[in-house]
């Protein structure tokens, strides 16, 4: 077991489960609004940001920040240029950003270079500090409130997007609002994650809660949950094995998922 | 901009695609006014939905001038969409969707009632009688993709009625109902149209599934709006008869 100080302990605990919330709370979203391809590039785009944030020695979760949404903001205009299907554009965007990060991290000044690398790939306990929990907190608490306030609203936009549209609720915002949320997640969670595996805790919690149930109110409810046990559980595990926190948390909640699968009432034959 | 009793008026209406260069509906004029229920029909790809797209400001127009509540649409096209309920044409939902049918119906509603405010009884008193419309309220903690085509279908009426429209919009609404079904909203749009005044305007591809209370009908072929007049009439036409026929072929 690794021996940590309690304070940098409850500090590291407090951020996985704040990563935990916020990635599987916009999850939510992401799944539902098909735009789990462009949250994938997202991801890599923010690993890229990082990694040119630590190679000019700027805050990484800035360069991370703009990255991340700025690949979302453009991949629509490519796709209308190239007129290509936005995966074709996406699985390019995707490609070069990996590209970007490992030359990036080839760049990092340093002898601490490696070690700052590895963290950003695969995540590490050690790297919350308290700037990071405060953002956290931040970015929950904004994620909880644009859900209360706005409930309503992504709800009709969640079932067809037109059909929202068409009633009279403007789309278009909500849809820039979710990727940047995502953007702010995906950025605040890399360090504790993994520039490689921030993504899967976007999806895994939620594709177990849509296992259960029918009804979204449930849904948001019960995939932040599933989100912050996984992580919770994979940070025990990860300090009583030092295997990396980011696949431990992935590995977790990839179990949860199939469990779901297997589980699920969804699936179970009418006798 | 001069005040006229049309609740749609489309003069010389163009729109073209996104990255296209023919536009799907050309020189579109069509004048509607309070309280008329009017047919649309034609065959696949003849603009029907472009038409009903433009009309609510989901696709914008590239020429000509559209009013609709005699406010131009692209400019005021969520405060108008606020009166107008919208019913798509059939989409395929998952049967996995996290979705109860009241929720569904309730989203019809979302836009009017506006940011920063909750649900009130008042709003679920309309829901529920919304649903009771269309024969749905038994149907109101059910998953949404557990429905089937035509059940679904009621609940996509009913989310359009659910808004206390001014103006429907209906894209195929019978198309996927069984008879008894079709002559239950057939008879309800009836009744939306004669006693509460709401003005229809409904898409059809087929004839015989245009409700007793539309008087007008409108023929639309490759985009462009090829006969408009008295229901009687065009269905009794040669013109019409010939029309299909050599569509047929």
């Amino acid at each position: 077991m690794i021996e940590l100080q309690i304070s940098l302990l409850i500090t590291s605990i407090i951020g996985a489960i704040l990563a935990g919330y916020v990635c599987s709370t916009i999850g939510v979203f992401v799944v539902r609004m098909n735009l789990s391809s462009i949250g994938f590039c997202m991801s890599h785009a923010a690993f890229a940001g990082a990694a040119f944030g630590l190679m000019l020695s700027i805050d990484p979760l800035v360069s991370s920040l703009i990255f991340s949404f700025f690949t979302a903001v453009i991949l629509g205009p490519i796709t209308e240029k190239a007129k290509l299907e936005s995966n074709v554009i996406i699985g390019f965007l995707f490609s070069i950003m990996i590209a970007l990060a490992f030359i990036f991290i080839n760049l990092i000044p340093g002898q601490a270079a490696s070690g700052v690398s590895l963290r950003i790939l695969w995540g590490s306990i050690f790297s919350v500090g308290y700037n990071d929990i405060l953002m956290l907190i931040f970015l929950s608490s904004i994620l909880t409130i644009f859900i209360l306030i706005f409930y309503k609203e992504l709800m009709a936009i969640m079932f067809n997007r037109k059909l929202a549209e068409s009633s009279g609720i403007n789309t278009k915002l909500f849809y820039f609002a979710v990727l940047f949320l995502t953007a702010f997640a995906v950025s605040l969670s890399i360090r504790i994650v993994g520039g490689l595996l921030v993504f899967a805790l976007i999806i895994n919690p939620t594709s177990t809660a849509y296992q259960f149930f029918y009804d979204f109110k449930k849904i948001i409810i019960f995939s932040p949950l599933i989100g912050i046990i996984s992580c919770s559980i994979g940070f025990l595990i990860s300090l009583y094995t030092d295997f990396p926190i980011g696949a431990s948390i992935v590995i977790i909640s990839a179990i949860f998922f199939a469990l779901a699968i297997f589980f699920s009432p969804k699936r179970k034959k009418i006798k | 901009m001069a005040k006229n009793n049309y609740i749609i008026s489309l003069e010389n209406i163009d729109t073209t695609y996104q990255g296209d260069k023919i536009p799907v509906i050309n020189n579109i004029n069509l004048k509607i006014e309070y309280g008329e229920f009017v047919s649309i029909i034609g065959s696949n790809g003849a603009g029907k939905t472009t038409l009903l797209e433009t009309i609510n400001g989901l696709l914008t127009y590239s020429k000509g001038l559209g009013l609709i509540f005699n406010k131009e649409i692209m400019e005021n096209k969520y405060e108008i969409r606020k009166k107008i309920g919208y019913v798509i044409q059939n989409f395929d939902i998952d049967s996995n969707a996290p979705f109860l049918c009241k929720d569904v119906v309730m989203s019809g509603k979302t836009g009017k009632i506006g940011s920063f405010r909750f649900y009130s009884k008042e709003d679920w008193d309309n829901i529920w009688y919304s649903m009771s419309l269309v024969g749905m309220i038994d149907f109101a903690n059910r998953p949404i993709g557990k429905l089937s085509g035509g059940e679904f279908q009621k609940i996509l009426i009913s989310r359009a009625l659910a808004q206390k429209p001014d103006l429907l919009l209906l894209d195929e609404p019978l198309s996927n109902l069984d008879f008894s079904s079709r002559k239950q909203i057939e008879k309800l749009l009836n009744r939306l149209n004669k006693k509460d005044h709401i003005t229809i305007l409904m898409v059809s591809h087929d004839l015989s599934f245009i409700p007793s209370g539309c008087k007008r009908i409108i023929v639309m072929h490759k985009g462009k709006i090829i006969s408009d007049g008295n229901k009687n009439e065009i269905i009794n036409s040669k013109f019409i008869e010939n029309f299909f026929k050599n569509e047929m072929k």
